[in-house]
């Protein structure tokens, strides 16, 4: 069986200087599936996420993303860091959306979109640009490819975020909060576009504040607090019963 | 001055006070700078015009005499070859600097630190004299007698030293300014290219360099004006740049006041005539206009706010 957009995680850990923020984490996703990752801030979720597509290495443990270890090869004695290019292409097969969008200002819509397939794969000119047109489509920006993004507003520059990591081609899309930094009018067409995708059989890791969103469209949900995952399960079942009384008393807040 | 101490008097017109101006309060120490300084300006033109030391006429004889064109055209040379030759050197420095790997990073911050605090007239000199310390020049295979020797005295004419000078403290300088437009770059485009698989050179071309320019730009105008004034310097090694001309001929003729005037004169007409450009450009890269590029601003914006799907 492929190990294509699945991802497995056992036992990392994180610190930032004495801090340690992963404590023993475990994760397993299977392909196509949709995980939410909820809890308070400063619990780990963003940094769970950040090393699942290297932007943060992980101190210990084991992290296997496409059924490839992240960022190093494992011989008998330890893991040894793979080369630039090599953890670069590993990258490309995971997308990645920001809280902040981070697209890039100096380039339109459509530039930022080819981005990717044209400046990292080589790929040809005139088709991305096509493949950018129907990407834009997709997410509802059909007439925005010559925008810059100081042009757009937050929830049309996230939705142009999306289509650039879509762009790619991955596996695996991961977001970080990705509807946080929005007017909450705009936050409903970010979700459409992520529910649109999540049927597409996409896998996908979202780290989110939207419980509704989390209740409708995710198939698990983890909770973490303090680097650890108190609960994870069923997301229906874990909003509707939580067993865990941290999980209880943080969702009774935030519902 | 009375009025403005006694109560005010309201007087009605017919006009109506709702179409009246709203006057500047002016305090009284506004009229009296406006009196020393009209004084002092007065003053000073009457001194400068009536003073026969001055010799205006030998200034408007030599400013554009042969020699003075020559030699502004040599300071025009050396600034821009030493700011083009600079700002390359820099832009290499400062990628080093920002390196991960640290004898790398080091060695561009001990050089930073070197040029930028040493007097730059002192390294000139240093430049000029450096046969004293290296009397030949070998370039070759080390360790072997393959190779061929250059007589460092012959190869660093003054020019060579003024170029080799002004250059290597540019960079010191132009390092600092790219440096520091590379970190007005946020941690999150970095991150999102590195999310795409970028290479370090595609991110430096692609994300970084265009979005440091904004704040490197108008810097480096500012550096292109110090250094039109800084090659005046290499006048002391007998580089008969601007103001070095005008030394040949007052110790000639004696007439140091009006060929130092002729001199600075060219100064001042060419560091106005690249500060106007300098202000445009401060003005097309400031923060609040440079968040959309420039060949976007023409675009309007005529399509609905955030379609809804």
């Amino acid at each position: 069986m492929s190990a294509d957009g699945t991802i497995h995680a056992r036992g990392i850990r994180k610190s930032f200087g004495p801090k340690l923020v992963l404590k023993d984490v475990d994760l397993d996703i299977a392909s196509g599936e949709i995980c939410c990752i909820i809890g308070p801030s400063g619990s780990g979720k963003s940094t769970l996420l950040r090393c699942v597509n290297g932007l943060e290495t992980v101190d210990s443990g084991v992290l296997k993303v496409n059924g490839e270890d992240l960022g190093y090869y494992e011989t008998e004695t330890a893991f040894h860091a793979l080369s630039k290019k090599e953890i670069a292409e590993q990258r490309t097969r995971i997308g990645m959306v920001f809280q902040q969008f981070n697209l890039f200002p100096n380039m339109t819509s459509r530039e930022n979109i080819m981005a990717g397939p044209v400046l990292v794969k080589g790929a040809d000119r005139k088709e991305s640009a096509k493949r950018a047109q129907e990407l834009l489509a997709s997410v509802g920006l059909a007439g925005f490819g010559d925008y810059y993004p100081a042009q757009l507003s937050g929830g049309q520059q996230q939705r142009v975020a999306i289509a650039r990591s879509l762009a790619m081609d991955p596996e695996i899309m991961l977001f970080d909060e990705p509807t946080s930094a929005l007017d909450p009018e705009k936050v409903g067409e970010v979700l459409a576009v992520m529910k649109d995708l999540a049927k597409k059989g996409m896998t996908m890791v979202v780290v989110t504040h939207e419980m509704g969103f989390a209740r409708e469209v995710s198939d698990s949900l983890l909770f973490m607090d303090e680097g650890v995952v108190v609960e994870r399960g069923d997301a229906r079942a874990v909003l509707a019963d939580p067993k865990e009384l941290r999980t209880k008393a943080f969702l009774d807040k935030v519902l | 001055m009375l009025k403005f101490l006694g109560h005010r008097r309201q007087t009605t017109s017919g006009k109506d006070p709702a179409l009246k101006p709203r006057l500047r309060r002016r305090s009284a120490f506004e009229y009296i700078a406006w009196i020393v300084c009209c004084l002092l300006a007065l003053g000073i033109l009457l001194s400068v015009s009536t003073n026969p030391n001055f010799r205006w006429g030998v200034v408007a004889r030599y400013f554009t005499h042969e020699t003075i064109i020559r030699g502004l055209m040599l300071t025009i040379f050396l600034t821009v070859a030493s700011m083009v030759l600079g700002t390359l050197l820099g832009l290499l420095l400062a990628i080093m600097r920002s390196s991960r790997i640290k004898p790398i990073a080091a060695t561009a911050g001990v050089y930073i630190t070197l040029f930028r605090g040493t007097p730059v007239l002192v390294q000139l000199i240093f430049w000029f004299n450096i046969a004293a310390l290296y009397p030949n020049l070998t370039l070759g295979i080390p360790f072997t007698d393959i190779g061929i020797a250059i007589d460092v005295n012959a190869l660093i004419a003054p020019i060579t030293a003024a170029l080799i000078g002004l250059t290597l403290n540019e960079a010191a300088y132009m390092a600092e300014i790219i440096r520091g437009g590379f970190s007005s770059v946020g941690k999150g485009q970095i991150e999102a290219a590195d999310s795409l698989g970028m290479s370090g050179a595609m991110k430096m071309r692609k994300v970084i360099i265009p979005q440091a320019m904004p704040s490197i730009i108008p810097a480096t105008g500012n550096q292109v004006i110090g250094m039109f004034k800084e090659t005046s310097l290499v006048s002391v090694l007998g580089v008969a740049e601007l103001l070095q001309s005008a030394q040949l001929i007052y110790a000639r003729t004696y007439e140091t006041i009006p060929l130092l005037i002729v001199a600075s004169l060219w100064y001042l007409v060419m560091t106005l005539l690249l500060s106007y450009p300098q202000s445009k450009l401060e003005q097309k890269y400031s923060r609040t206009s440079s968040r959309i590029p420039r060949k976007a601003k023409g675009i309007v914006l005529t399509a609905p706010e955030g379609i809804a799907r």
